[in-house]
């Protein structure tokens, strides 16, 4: 299965910020169509019937947690989540700079399928000229009367607005991005309730990553049948993978789910001459690693279920045999322990510690207890936190302390002096 | 450099209008802290105690509401900084593309470390985490603008461009003088191992991590003294100091 290009048709070939070249390749004909011939109910049915599932990490069905709106007269919101910040995830950072006006699109259609008249976009802080390309990607849908009141006669009023984070990885959790968008700090909220009940201002809300909101555009063009054709039976359509570290050709590359795992780093070029492969880090920094015996195994969300890890945000590490894996180990553990927002104590002190053995074992100068302190204390930070941050500490660490013990029993100093 | 408070009353007005824009983008006002704070340090070069009072008073919020928000976040600057904000990546991605060697070039040529400024105000360097640009790395930004694939080569005309005002990217606004300069301070790194051994010449406590000055390791002396408190036989008290001593005598009689 070669490269499909879908959402990423057209990056590099033509200038997609500038509207007109946009709409020459059929843009904002769908959200025309939507608004003209289809219900709200439509869009959320072919969003349903595609199997489109969220793209952001979590990988949940985006049509069911649109379903989840409680069918009352409050206002509601759609937020799209740009707050990529997944390490080794720099899909959203493409589309947002690259084809702005398919990522309008696809939130103005996810607004109106949910029945939103106000969208929000939060995009990362550090992504500050790619905030100012979708503002202008905005004004120019906004002259062309895509944004804004009475979106083609039809009396639906629809605004957007950016909201530009300041540094905080927590923010791409949900309800953290939430708090972070109404000015509070960016500490995740005690779920339930979940922000479909009570969500932004404590309104139903739906947080959509980008990539998920933008293929709502090629769905309504081609039909869900159409995405739903691709995949495996669980696993629908495309995504783009980021692949990067120890290949050749790192870079987006957007695939059919269920791809091979080999193939996907042969589109990226390959390993680089000579060398071996030792893990793939599949789905982000929180998942654990593949190994070699995993190279043929299909790349979509059950299979890596299946083998123990996730797909998440669809961001391929690479790692050959130049990998110090416990400096690898400590550079991931010492990110969440730095990203940790605080509020939980397993997560805050945890993340702290491991890293604490970790710079030990980086300087070659670990205790005995040390190996078997990082398989204690990862299990007991793990699944009593109120967001996903704290479990994400343990998976790349304890699979690549797994696979490859005897590169951290090289770290420990045999003999100790005592006390 | 400007005297800037004087200078605050003035540009809090000229701003004035930008920023009510800005509240009005918001069904509840307190949503535009974050862009209110990210235009005055746009124009100040930091988030100064001024600029987070004048917020507080717009939004209707005590200004340690606001003080505590603009402190989770690391893009706001609540010390002045260098012309420059130079960000390396320290991602996993970049780390293994040999990021580690760029950022010991970044320290060797700047003669800091991890949140310090250089003497003449020009450089503030920071390690920061992955910038979603794995797919050129090593990667950078400079005042927020992207570099890609990074070479001491590159380094070397990009610190020289920057000091001769040259550089393709503007420099932040400056209204006073850089204080960013963490220091590693010797009796709040004992629990730390090397987590501030960002500095150069900083001398680091523990000779590395957990290890105190007399070569013992710390986790062994609390280990050590774990076991001391394992069982609770009367032979061991004899051992422990006179106040727990007591306290373990009282729970034996329960």
């Amino acid at each position: 299965m070669p490269v499909t290009k879908v959402l990423t048709a057209g990056i590099g070939e033509a200038d997609l910020r500038d509207i007109d070249v946009y709409r020459k390749r059929g843009g904002y004909k769908q959200l025309e169509r939507a608004f003209k011939t289809m219900k709200p109910a439509d869009v959320l049915e072919a969003a349903d019937k595609s199997g489109l599932r969220g793209r952001g990490g979590a990988g949940f069905p985006t049509g069911r947690k649109w379903s989840f709106l409680p069918a009352n007269d409050k206002p509601r919101y759609l937020v799209c989540n740009c707050d990529e910040a997944e390490p080794g995830t720099f899909k959203d950072h493409m589309l947002l700079e690259e084809t702005p006006h398919l990522v309008l699109e696809g939130i103005l259609l996810g607004a109106y399928g949910i029945g939103s008249h106000h969208a929000y976009i939060y995009i990362r802080g550090e992504f500050k000229r790619g905030a100012q390309i979708f503002n202008e990607a905005i004004e120019q849908a906004r002259k062309a009367g895509f944004v804004g009141k009475n979106l083609f006669g039809s009396g639906y009023d629809l605004e957007v607005t950016v909201h530009r984070g300041a540094g905080a990885y927590i923010c791409g959790e949900e309800t953290a991005l939430l708090n972070s968008l109404e000015g509070k700090r960016g500490e995740p909220r005690l779920k339930p309730p979940f922000p479909a009940v009570a969500g932004l201002y404590g309104m139903p809300t739906v947080v959509n990553n980008v990539e998920t909101l933008a293929y709502l555009v090629p769905i309504l063009e081609n039909g869900a049948e159409w995405f739903a054709a691709v995949g495996t039976e669980r696993s629908k359509g495309y995504k783009i993978i980021s692949i990067s570290g120890h290949v050749q050709k790192p870079g987006n590359y957007e695939v059919a789910l269920g791809t091979p795992v080999r193939e996907l780093i042969d589109i990226a070029g390959g390993l680089r001459q000579g060398r071996k492969l030792m893990a793939i880090q599949p789905g982000g920094g929180s998942s654990a690693c593949i190994f070699e015996e995993h190279l043929d195994m299909p790349y979509d969300y059950e299979s890596l279920a299946k083998a123990g890890t996730m797909l998440g945000s669809g961001a391929m590490v690479v790692m050959d045999d130049t990998t110090d894996f416990v400096r690898a180990a400590h550079n991931l553990v010492r990110f969440f322990a730095h990203e940790s927002c605080g509020q939980c104590t397993p997560c805050r002190e945890g993340g702290d510690w491991l890293e604490t053995v970790l710079d030990r074992l980086v300087e070659g100068r670990g205790v005995p207890s040390d190996i078997d302190m990082l398989h204690r204390v990862g299990h007991q930070i793990t699944g009593i936190n109120l967001c996903p941050l704290g479990d994400s500490i343990e998976p790349f660490l304890l699979s690549v302390l797994k696979r490859f013990p005897e590169q951290f029993e090289a770290r420990v100093i045999k003999e100790t002096v005592s006390a | 450099m400007i005297a800037r408070t004087e200078n605050f009353p003035k540009l809090l007005e000229d701003l004035r209008p930008q920023c009510e824009e800005i509240i009005g983008r918001y069904e509840h006002s307190r949503s535009a802290l974050l862009p209110l704070i990210h235009l005055f340090q746009e124009h100040e070069g930091y988030a100064s105690s001024d600029a987070q009072r004048a917020v507080a008073q717009m939004l209707n919020l005590s200004p340690a509401v606001v003080e505590s928000t603009v402190s989770f976040y690391t893009l706001f600057f609540r010390k002045p900084v260098g012309k420059y904000m130079l960000q390396v990546c320290r991602g996993l991605a970049c780390s293994i593309n040999g990021a580690e060697n760029i950022m010991a070039y970044f320290r060797e040529k700047l003669g800091i470390g991890h949140l310090q400024t250089t003497d003449d105000g020009v450089f503030s360097y920071e390690e920061v985490e992955c910038l979603a640009a794995c797919d050129r790395a090593t990667c950078m930004q400079v005042n927020l603008e992207f570099v890609y694939d990074l070479t001491p080569q590159m380094i070397d005309e990009m610190l020289d461009a920057m000091r001769a005002g040259t550089y393709p990217v503007p420099p932040m606004a400056q209204t006073d003088a850089p204080q960013r300069t963490w220091k590693v301070v010797q009796d709040t790194q004992v629990s730390h191992g090397g987590k501030s051994i960002g500095a150069v010449d900083q001398p680091n406590p523990n000779n590395g991590s957990g290890v105190d000055k007399d070569g013992v390791i710390m986790i062994d002396r609390i280990l050590a003294q774990e076991a001391r408190f394992k069982g609770r036989t009367k032979e061991r008290l004899a051992n422990v100091e006179p106040s727990i001593k007591t306290v373990l005598e009282h729970e034996d009689l329960q």
